[in-house]
């Protein structure tokens, strides 16, 4: 049981992609690498009713993470409380971790030559700080840090409020 | 801390968690807890050396801002926690206004042309040249053609508005050429000859219905509106009604979404009040005692039974049905609406029927539904803005005044008016534009004309950050100041009661904010009697009535008007009749149709059905992007990132029969003209649609046409004054006739 996670609700996700920016300007990675990113799914129809939503794509923290394993240089670390660190001072940007994870997770800064993935802001969570994009900054509330039992709830509860499309 | 009236909210930071969402951590952790916005851990971990409050300006403007400064330098813009307007959420464009600020092609000193129009070739000047040289200008042409040659015009405005308008009333000139005519301005216009004001939806107490119109307001943030309040109300249960022919994503969540054929909101919108009258669905006390003309408006909405809006529409008269009843039986209930429905041929009545539906059913200035605001008593913007100081001998000579009638009331023009003065001379010469925060070659329909225009007019100076399209026609750039580099009452001009401070955060080379410009110009030209020494007083000039000066005012967090509701029960509606008007009897004075009427779009399948068999498709145009702000911010990398070329959405079914793959640059014509973007697969839309972005220019390239004419979809736009709304004088941009190939077809237009 991880003590806290990043949740996205999606149901509530408008596709601004603030979280993306909110990553850049605390990350500062170059143009093309992002940590954080806000796909779209659809628009269609599905059984008569209009389906489009976003899904915002991170790292997922595995309880095994691929990269982990593969990373030849040990720089991919599991911690106790369950975030998947990269170290990129010990990356070597040799790219296998880029290939094995399986949500595309993770991408090859060019400039620097060293491969780059969502860290959770573990240099924020472990000063007291919500990570970047987690902290109050999604217009849509739809992204969540903690306990995950209690966001899950939390969710939920938001969502009976608000049948999804009773008469469409 | 919603402090009212006169009371005075003193700064503070407070801890905000959301919904007693509080964390803890393990102990190794060395934390016990996180909490939102936490200032004074941001400051003491990355070692910030200052924190501002401030108030953001990337779009229409409206959210509080925390802005952390390392040894003067901007490091860090979150959004405030304390900001009743966004609650500490920001958007991707108020994060990356740092990029703006210190953007290496940003203009930081004026300069004067010393080549051809469009050469490129500039020399820096000093302030007092550059002021010194538009001040000749101005006087000269004030005394050769008359004030009335001389026209300043901005955009979305910079909260310049009232300045720019105080300095050409003052100057006598009665054509200040804005966006006003289809955007904000109808609303504007029409809700005052209605209801007296611009009725704001009411978040803050959750309606329990929202219908929204031709808006996507979470990513566009419209005149006066935040996505995040509209969130919250979901999230809190509203039902959800979407008005759109695309599928957004609100229109995905929504219990009912309509998809019209593009161009027929108004006959959409009278369609619905037929359910609503029909059925008895409306509030008959409101109608019974304070509507005016009653009668009249239920004979014409009789002209729209469902079948007939159904034909029209291209909905189906039970989803009709349906979204009347919802939005008439659920209380309160609200409507959402934008620019979108404003750039048509219909923009008025689109306007008024809306208005229509919120009033016969009881939701105006009802609680939770749309409210008419009072702001806090301070000098308003039309007070500021000196227009009872143009003579009306000037007013008179308003361009276009005569024909455009709702908008001349408004001190409002129609830019062809002006493209015609110039090439024409026609009803006089214009000589002189003047352009503050405004981009009208890209932004403007027929971009061609425009560029004509602004290529022949005798003298133009902008103001600008960047040395735009527009721009490169100057003889004159002078270097403005973003929101991040002056004090201001933000919010100042809106209509929903917040007024906020702006706060100075830094300084970037020469660069003055318009309104220090205006003032300082306003002397050279022998107004000085009626502005001040510095811009500041002009601020304490405004907080005057409340009896406080910028100086207290910089100590507070907002200030908000006194909120009440249906204040029409004692006091009635500020109209002629003092009733809510459905029949206007100000349109009627001025010739115009008292009631809102459905016309059908200039080029549409039904009313130019030759032109149909060239151009089979029907273009919408100016979908909303993450990011962008119409012509803006394309230069800064962290939001190009998000959206790197101009998009035309096509239906994947409609691009197989034109030979067209996802990713291919295409051609789009409509009979003024081509241009480029890329095909992206749609399938949220009917396949006879085409969805093109507007306001593409390519900063990147560093040709001084900085690509202006290959993406500009108002290169196929129309400007034509029978195009035009009757009364407001909207150009008509967001729905023509094109047809669309791929670009390899093309003889002479390069691949990139």
């Amino acid at each position: 049981m991880k003590p806290y996670e990043l949740i996205i609700d999606h149901e509530s996700c408008w596709g601004c992609r603030t979280c993306e920016v909110a990553c850049k300007q605390e990350n500062r990675d170059p143009d093309g690498v992002r940590l954080i990113k806000v796909l779209e799914e659809g628009p269609r129809i599905i059984d008569g009713k209009p389906y489009f939503t976003f899904r915002v794509s991170t790292c997922r923290h595995c309880d095994e993470p691929a990269c982990v394993d593969v990373c030849p240089e040990e720089a991919i670390t599991k911690r106790d409380d369950g975030m998947v660190v990269l170290d990129a001072a010990a990356c070597v940007g040799c790219g296998l971790c880029v290939e094995e994870c399986p949500y595309e997770a993770i991408e090859l800064d060019p400039k620097r030559g060293v491969a780059r993935k969502c860290n959770l802001c573990f240099h924020r969570v472990y000063k007291g700080l919500f990570p970047a994009c987690a902290d109050n900054v999604c217009p849509g509330h739809c992204i969540y840090f903690g306990d995950p039992d209690q966001i899950k709830r939390e969710i939920a509860e938001k969502h009976t409020r608000r049948p999804r499309n009773p008469l469409s | 801390m919603g402090l009212t009236g006169n009371s005075i909210p003193c700064m503070h930071y407070s801890r905000m968690t959301k919904a007693g969402f509080q964390i803890h951590i393990p102990r190794s952790m060395g934390v016990t807890e996180f909490t939102y916005s936490n200032v004074e851990k941001e400051m003491e971990v990355y070692g910030y050396d200052t924190v501002v409050k401030s108030h953001c300006r990337m779009c229409h403007g409206g959210c509080g801002v925390r802005v952390y400064l390392k040894d003067g330098r901007i490091e860090k813009i979150a959004g405030d926690p304390d900001c009743p307007i966004n609650h500490g959420t920001l958007c991707s464009k108020g994060i990356g206004a740092t990029q703006l600020v210190y953007h290496p092609d940003r203009l930081t000193h004026p300069v004067r042309r010393i080549g051809p129009k469009g050469s490129g070739k500039w020399e820096r000047i000093s302030w007092d040249e550059a002021l010194d040289t538009i001040a000749e200008r101005v006087l000269h042409y004030k005394e050769v053609y008359g004030a009335e040659s001389i026209v300043p015009g901005y955009g979305t405005g910079r909260e310049n508005e009232a300045v720019i308008y105080r300095f050409a009333n003052l100057l006598g000139t009665p054509n200040v050429l804005t966006a006003g005519h289809f955007c904000y301005g109808p609303r504007i216009a029409t809700t005052i000859i209605t209801c007296g004001t611009n009725p704001i939806v009411d978040y803050e107490n959750h309606p329990r219905c929202i219908m929204v119109w031709g808006n996507n307001v979470t990513i566009s943030n419209p005149d006066c509106y935040k996505g995040e309040p509209f969130s919250q109300a979901l999230d809190a249960g509203a039902r959800l009604i979407a008005v759109d022919p695309r599928m957004t994503r609100i229109a995905a969540r929504a219990d009912i979404w309509l998809p019209l054929r593009p161009g027929t909101d108004t006959a959409l919108a009278l369609g619905m009040l037929h359910v609503i009258i029909h059925e008895d669905l409306y509030d008959t006390d409101f109608v019974e005692n304070h509507v005016y003309g009653w009668e009249p408006f239920v004979e014409r909405v009789r002209a729209y039974p469902p079948d007939r809006v159904e034909q029209i529409t291209w909905v189906p008269k039970e989803k009709i049905q349906a979204a009347a009843r919802l939005f008439a039986t659920t209380k309160p209930a609200a409507i959402q609406w934008g620019v979108a429905i404003e750039q048509q041929v219909n923009c008025a009545d689109n306007n008024r029927a809306l208005l229509a539906l919120m009033g016969i059913t009881g939701n105006i200035d009802a609680r939770g539904g749309q409210v008419l605001f009072k702001p806090p008593r301070i000098v308003n913007v039309g007070r500021f803005g000196a227009h009872d100081m143009l003579p009306s001998e000037q007013a008179a000579k308003r361009l276009g005044g005569d024909r455009f009638r709702l908008a001349g009331n408004f001190a409002i023009i129609n830019p062809k008016c002006v493209w015609d003065a110039i090439l024409f001379e026609t009803p006089y010469p214009v000589k002189m534009l003047f352009f503050i925060s405004s981009n009208p070659l890209m932004t403007r329909g027929n971009a061609k004309e425009v560029y004509q225009a602004l290529n022949a007019v005798d003298f133009m100076a902008v103001s600008d950050f960047f040395i735009t399209p527009t721009a490169e026609l100057a003889d004159i750039v002078l270097p403005t100041a973003t929101w991040l580099e002056m004090d201001y009452i933000g919010d100042f001009w809106k209509r929903h009661g917040y007024i906020l401070p702006r706060r100075k955060v830094v300084q970037i080379g020469e660069c003055r904010s318009d309104h220090e410009m205006l003032n300082d110009l306003a002397h050279r030209v022998g107004q000085g009697d009626f502005w001040w020494e510095t811009f500041e007083e002009a601020l304490d000039f405004i907080l005057r009535p409340m009896g406080i000066t910028w100086n207290d005012f910089n100590q507070m967090e907002y200030i908000r008007g006194d909120v009440s509701y249906k204040k029409y029960r004692q006091n009635g509606f500020s109209t002629p009749t003092g009733k809510f008007e459905l029949y206007s009897t100000l349109l009627e004075n001025w010739g115009f149709d008292p009631l809102p009427q459905y016309r059908e779009a200039p080029e549409s399948p039904v009313s130019t059905p030759e032109l149909y068999e060239e151009y089979p498709y029907i273009l919408i145009t100016g979908r909303r992007i993450p990011g962008f702000f119409h012509t803006e911010n394309r230069q800064l990398p962290w939001l190009r990132e998000l959206h790197r070329d101009p998009i035309v959405e096509i239906h994947p079914e409609t691009a197989a029969k034109e030979g067209i793959h996802e990713g291919d640059w295409v051609i789009l014509e409509s009979p003024r003209g081509s241009v480029r973007q890329r095909a992206r697969f749609f399938e949220g839309m009917d396949p006879r649609i085409i969805s093109a972005e507007h306001g593409w220019w390519f900063p990147e390239n560093k040709d001084p046409g900085h690509g202006w004419d290959a993406s500009n979809i108002n290169i196929l736009t129309s400007n034509a004054y029978e195009h035009c709304d009757p009364a407001m004088g909207a150009t008509h941009v967001r729905t023509l006739l094109c047809r669309i190939r791929p670009e390899a077809d093309t003889q002479g237009i390069q691949e990139t």
